[in-house]
Order: C-alpha cells, then sequence, then structure tokens
C-alpha cells in the first residue's frame, strides 16, 4: 500500500508485503508503533481504502468497496451522529444497511442492553460520557449482524479505567457471538487480555513480524491479567516492538531534521 | 443577576426612553412633525388599523414579504448546494457569490422598477435579491467543516451519496443555514419596504408617504410601530422554527 502525496517526495510506502490469514470467528489484534499501517490495513480489510498491489478478500470476495452486510465498523472516536439520538442512530445504521426490519426497535434495545446502555437509548449523543458513546458505537457495530467487526482504537480516547472495564466486557460480549474480530491497538496489555491471536507490525513500511497466539478461552477474567501466561506473553510483545517503536523514533528524528 | 431583575431593569430603562418621548413631544416639539406615544396610541385604533384600506396594504406587505422570502430560501439553498458541493463550484462561484452580495442593491432598485413594474413584482424582486445572498452564503459555509469521521462512519455502514448527504451534510448544516435564514428576513423585509416607500400603488408604502406629507406624525407613527411589531414577530416564528431542530444541541 503506498500512498501518493502531494510530489513523489513525499510519497509514502505505508504497508509492504503483508500477507495475513484471519480464521472465522477469530479475534485478531494489530499491533504495532504509531504509524506503521495498523489503521491502514484495517480500511484495506474494510473497504474503505484501496491497496495499491494486492488484494484482500473477505469470505472469499474481494473487498473493494465498504460492504456493511459483512464488515461493521467502529472508529477511534464516536460516529454516532450527533443530530439523532441513541435509538434513532441505530436505526439509520440498519437502513443504510438496507435492512428494513420491523423489529428494529427490539433489535436495538437488545445490543443496547448487552452493553448496559439501554436506559440512555432517547439521549442524545452529547448527553453522554465518552465511554458511554464507544460502548454504544460497540452495540451498534454488534447490531447491524455483520459477521466481521473492524475495531480501530475504539478505547483510545477513554481512561484506563473504563478502558478495562469496557475491555472485559468486550470478552463476554464476544465469547456468546463468535464473530470475527480484527482490533486495532496501541496497547499490549489491551491486545493479550482480548485476542486470539496477536500480529505485531514493524515500523513503517509495515509488515508482519511475528504472529503470537494467545490459548486462554473467552470470556477472560480480569485476573487472567494477573496470571504468569499472561505476564510473559506481554513481555515477549515488549521485547518484540521496542525495537519498532526505536526506528520509528529515529526515524522521525531524520525527517524533522531533514526538514529544518 | 436574577432573571427577574434583569427583566425589571430592562422593563424601567424602556418605560423611562417611552416617558423622556412622551415629554418632549409634549412640551417641546411642533404637533405637525412628532407625536406623543399616547398619542400614537389613541392613532394605532381606529384610524390606522381599522381602516380597511391600510389593513389590505398590510396585507399586501406581507404577502410580498412572504413570497420573497419563500423564494429566496428556497433558490438560495438550491444555489448554495449546488455551489457548496464541490470544490470546484465552490472556487469557481463562491466568489462571483461574494461579488455580488457586495454591490448595494439600492442603487438598482430604479432598474428594478423598470423591469418589474410598479406593482407588487418589484417589491417582490428585490426583498428576493436582499433574501437571497445570506441563504447562499451560508448554505454554503454551513456544507464545510462537516466532520469527516461521520461521513466515514456513514460511508462504512453503507449510506450512499445522497443518504450521507440527507442524513450527514444537511442536520450538520442546520446552524449555519438557519443563521442565513434570519438574515434573510430581516433583509427581505428591508427590500420589501425600501421598494413599497419607492414607489407604491396599494402597499404600505403608499400610507407611509400619504402620512408624511399631510403631517400626520401620530398615524405615519403607529404604523411604523406596526410594521416594527410584525418583524418582530416574523423573526421570533424563525427561530422557533430553529429551535425545534437544534433539541440535539444542548
Amino acid at each position: 500500500m503506498e500512498f501518493p502525496g502531494r510530489d513523489p517526495s513525499q510519497r509514502v510506502l505505508a504497508l509492504d508485503d503483508v500477507s495475513l490469514d484471519i480464521r472465522r470467528g477469530e479475534f485478531v489484534c494489530l499491533l504495532g508503533p504509531s504509524g506503521c499501517g495498523k489503521s491502514t490495513l484495517l480500511n484495506i480489510i474494510g473497504g474503505m481504502l484501496t491497496q495499491t498491489s494486492g488484494s484482500a478478500t473477505v469470505n472469499g470476495t474481494p473487498v473493494t468497496s465498504p460492504r456493511p452486510d459483512d464488515i461493521a465498523y467502529v472508529f477511534q472516536e464516536s460516529t454516532l451522529f450527533p443530530w439523532f439520538t441513541v435509538l434513532e442512530n441505530f436505526r439509520l445504521a440498519l437502513k443504510f444497511r438496507g435492512v428494513e426490519d420491523a423489529n428494529w426497535r427490539d433489535r436495538a434495545m437488545q445490543s443496547l442492553s448487552a452493553v448496559g446502555m439501554e436506559q440512555f437509548a432517547s439521549h442524545y449523543p452529547k448527553q453522554l460520557s465518552v465511554g458511554m458513546k464507544q460502548r454504544i458505537n460497540l452495540a451498534r457495530g454488534l447490531c447491524v449482524g455483520s459477521e466481521v467487526l473492524l475495531l480501530d482504537e475504539p478505547f483510545a480516547a477513554l481512561d484506563e479505567q473504563t478502558r478495562m472495564v469496557l475491555g472485559e466486557d468486550l470478552s463476554i460480549l464476544l465469547a456468546r457471538r463468535g464473530k470475527t474480530i480484527v482490533f486495532v491497538t496501541h496497547s499490549l496489555a489491551e491486545a493479550v487480555f482480548l485476542a486470539d491471536r496477536i500480529v505485531v507490525m514493524t515500523a513503517r513500511p509495515g509488515k508482519v513480524k511475528a504472529s503470537i497466539e494467545v490459548p486462554e478461552p473467552h470470556p477472560r477474567s480480569p485476573d487472567f491479567m494477573l496470571t504468569d501466561a499472561f505476564q510473559d506473553i506481554r513481555k515477549e510483545l515488549y521485547g518484540l516492538l521496542r525495537d519498532e517503536i526505536r526506528q520509528t523514533v529515529a526515524a522521525m528524528r531524520v525527517a524533522r531534521d531533514a526538514q529544518a | 443577576m436574577s432573571p427577574n431583575k434583569i427583566r425589571l431593569v430592562r422593563f424601567l430603562v424602556i418605560l423611562g426612553v417611552v416617558l423622556l418621548w412622551e415629554f418632549y413631544a409634549r412640551v417641546f416639539a411642533t404637533s405637525s412633525l412628532s407625536a406623543a406615544p399616547s398619542q400614537v396610541l389613541a392613532e394605532l385604533w381606529p384610524k390606522v388599523l381599522g381602516e380597511p384600506r391600510v389593513r389590505a396594504a398590510i396585507g399586501v406587505t406581507l404577502i410580498e414579504l412572504i413570497v420573497a422570502f419563500v423564494m429566496s430560501v428556497v433558490f438560495g439553498m438550491l444555489i448554495g448546494v449546488l455551489i457548496g458541493m464541490t470544490d470546484i463550484g465552490r472556487r469557481s462561484f463562491y466568489p462571483v457569490v461574494l461579488l455580488l452580495y457586495g454591490i448595494p442593491q439600492a442603487i438598482l432598485l430604479p432598474l428594478f422598477v423598470l423591469i418589474f413594474g410598479l406593482g407588487p413584482a418589484s417589491k417582490i424582486a428585490f426583498g428576493f435579491s436582499h433574501g437571497i445572498f445570506p441563504v447562499i452564503v451560508n448554505t454554503i459555509a454551513g456544507m464545510r467543516n462537516v466532520n469527516p469521521l461521520l461521513l466515514r462512519g456513514a460511508a462504512a455502514m453503507g449510506a450512499t451519496r445522497f443518504e450521507q448527504l440527507r442524513y450527514v451534510m444537511f442536520p450538520h448544516m442546520v446552524t449555519a443555514v438557519f443563521t442565513g435564514l434570519r438574515l434573510a428576513m430581516t433583509l427581505t423585509l428591508l427590500g420589501v419596504l425600501l421598494a413599497e416607500l419607492f414607489v407604491s400603488q396599494g402597499g404600505i408604502g403608499f400610507f407611509t408617504l400619504l402620512y408624511a406629507e399631510t403631517f400626520n406624525p401620530a398615524s405615519l407613527i403607529a404604523l411604523i410601530l406596526t410594521l416594527a411589531l410584525l418583524a418582530i414577530v416574523l423573526n421570533e416564528l424563525v427561530r422557533m422554527v430553529e429551535a425545534r431542530f437544534s433539541r440535539w444541541k444542548e
């Protein structure tokens, strides 16, 4: 994946020779230093970007544009429309997907109660906290019923504690539904706690550096974080990432000096 | 300060001004050139508003205003969306709109009368020429700065171009568009009244001129008060509609 930039000198090779197979029902975390192309990869899988070379397929069909029937997105920041209530937002999501469901209200309420937000159905997004909004974004992603869920650092804007609680809830939720999930994150602990498999990426241009399994069944309890197995994987990830982060920082310094 | 106190202060100041005016008009002023508030009120009914021809004139002016305003809104928003929708439209035509907006339309008034005649058509056209520009400009302004993440989110959920326009762009534009509508209401009224005053056969302009030329300040001020009241009511109407569309912003 290459971004052209305004002139050839600004051309950026974001991803290089990435090959990744994700099984049905698998929870995969993409982990890597800032700017390594994690989100770019996610956008290619979701059809929000078209790769400059290579191919991406979901369920055997190449992805060239958003496919709301198969793929739902949750972004880093809330994409709830501020001018509609929570419930109206759900209705619209179903409408965009082309689902004319007479039971849309029940369906939306079910998803909302799955994340414990059913009492906020008629609130406007402005009236909710950042954490509540992300819960609802997650619920909306579940509500549309697509098989694949792409999460682009959905908890990045939250504080540590809210993040942990949401992570736990997510683990419980997903254990029940068997969705295929790709989750982009910066957080080592989040990755180990949530993922079945962690894909570690290199500094730009992003490549797959390692792929690490987390053999712990869902739903996972917070106690999992205290186990040696958890700590070992976390350490291993840290070792893998450290060099890449250094490299990213060094590259940033070079770019800055070149500009000065 | 408590809201009640604020209201009290406001009321007292206005009362003071009215009393001063009353005092000035009764003691110093020439009665053929100005009138006291009490005389104006006495004149308002039945002499001014009780007169069927005046009421008909107010009706004519009101219709001119409404037609001009509706035309401004419909065409203004249409043109605004067309220009604001694409980068090329905004770059090539927005400057033209701003340039036209900058021309003081008053100098074109004789031209409007020449083209549209002495009747209501010239008033509507002139009001329209005032009202359409703020609608266009604010519509274009409203289409900018929409949160790209919301558009991306909508696209990811499978929204078509039209659905993105309908459910993301338009609601986003509401605030700016209503700013335009309120401005348009004021300016359309200005345009219609200017044209009325310039030349009029049956509208309000005819009677203001009549009262002024026959040295009848009480009737004149009564009519002006009526007009001012009308403008305030219309503006409040637009504001009420706006409030209905802005509940999500609390």
